[in-house]
């Protein structure tokens, strides 16, 4: 019987969570779908020249880096793959564009719903975009001083 | 106004996808705590892991929902989340924790398209997400202790 409450209890603050998280993120992925449809990522390719420059990714890497940090990584990737096909990028440049992924990916999503839980959206972007980009120029580095040691 | 439809109907469809999704994994996940909980068993393990969790100032049970955040994804974390009482700081660190660690199985397979291997990205961001927590940590500390 005690399991049985319990479990009611659970299911019912589970649901009530649920029910918070709804709130905001109906209105959040229709915004994100809004941007996708007036091409928000084309639009501000032009604005990210200089994380670009620090990264030394190529002006090319733009839509798929942009896409995958603010639509997630399957979308990220599938441009990637798209981008590396029809040859505009270096196999350097989709490593690195990898690399930034991995760790921040889909930023509006995540940091809305885990701040519906109550955590800080500010440090919570600022930690993740931070972290992508120091381990991303760093993995740059490294990446050339052994292409150039090697050849 | 029509060329809005199309966002919105498909914004919501996605939303409600999801929300049925976060339903189906958090339910039974925060079931499964709740009754591991009863027996005690979360509080051993919690009991086990806390002197590491008190690197991050996370209590020993933020381990059952970093190993969930990890190898299942990120909605099973949230379910222990909602069975825990957490202050600002701590709900805070372990987000950005979860944030960048999660879904490996799947996430680490669609990121290998990119040329990075499978092994790499998985250690990659678990260092990475350890070394977040810690910093964190600290900062939060710093800037309270002073």
């Amino acid at each position: 019987m005690e399991i049985v409450i319990l479990l009611a209890e659970t299911i019912a603050n589970t649901l009530l969570s649920i029910g918070r998280i709804a709130l905001l993120l109906i209105p959040v992925l229709i915004l994100i779908e809004i941007a996708r449809h007036y091409q928000f990522i084309e639009k501000i390719t032009g604005k990210v020249k200089g994380l670009l420059q620090f990264l030394s990714l190529p002006q090319e890497a733009a839509v798929p880096l942009l896409a995958g940090i603010f639509f997630g990584i399957v979308l990220g990737s599938a441009l990637i793959i798209e981008y590396a096909r029809e040859g505009y990028l270096k196999k350097r440049d989709l490593l690195l564009i990898g690399i930034f992924l991995s760790i921040s990916h889909s930023i509006v999503e995540d940091t809305f719903i885990l701040a519906v839980f109550g955590a800080n959206p500010f440090v919570l972007l600022a930690t993740r975009t931070i972290l992508a980009v120091i381990i991303t120029r760093i993995a740059a580095s490294l990446i050339d001083h052994f292409a150039i040691e090697k050849a | 106004m029509s060329s809005l439809a199309e966002p919105v109907k498909r914004g919501l469809k996605k939303s409600l996808q999801l929300l049925l999704l976060l339903t189906k994994i958090i339910v039974p996940v925060s079931c499964l705590v709740a009754i591991l909980d009863h027996y005690g068993i979360i509080g051993s393990v919690a009991g086990f892991f806390s002197p590491a969790m008190a690197l991050f100032g996370l209590p020993g049970e933020a381990t059952i929902a970093l190993l969930l955040s990890f190898f299942v994804n990120f909605y099973a974390a949230l379910g222990v989340i909602t069975t825990m009482s957490l202050n600002s700081q701590q709900i805070t660190i372990l987000a950005v924790m979860i944030g960048i660690c999660h879904e490996l199985p799947i996430e680490t397979v669609v990121c290998s398209y990119t040329g990075l291997r499978i092994p790499v990205s998985a250690t990659l961001r678990l260092l990475t997400a350890l070394a977040a927590g810690l910093i964190l940590n600290l900062i939060y500390n710093l800037v309270q202790g002073g």
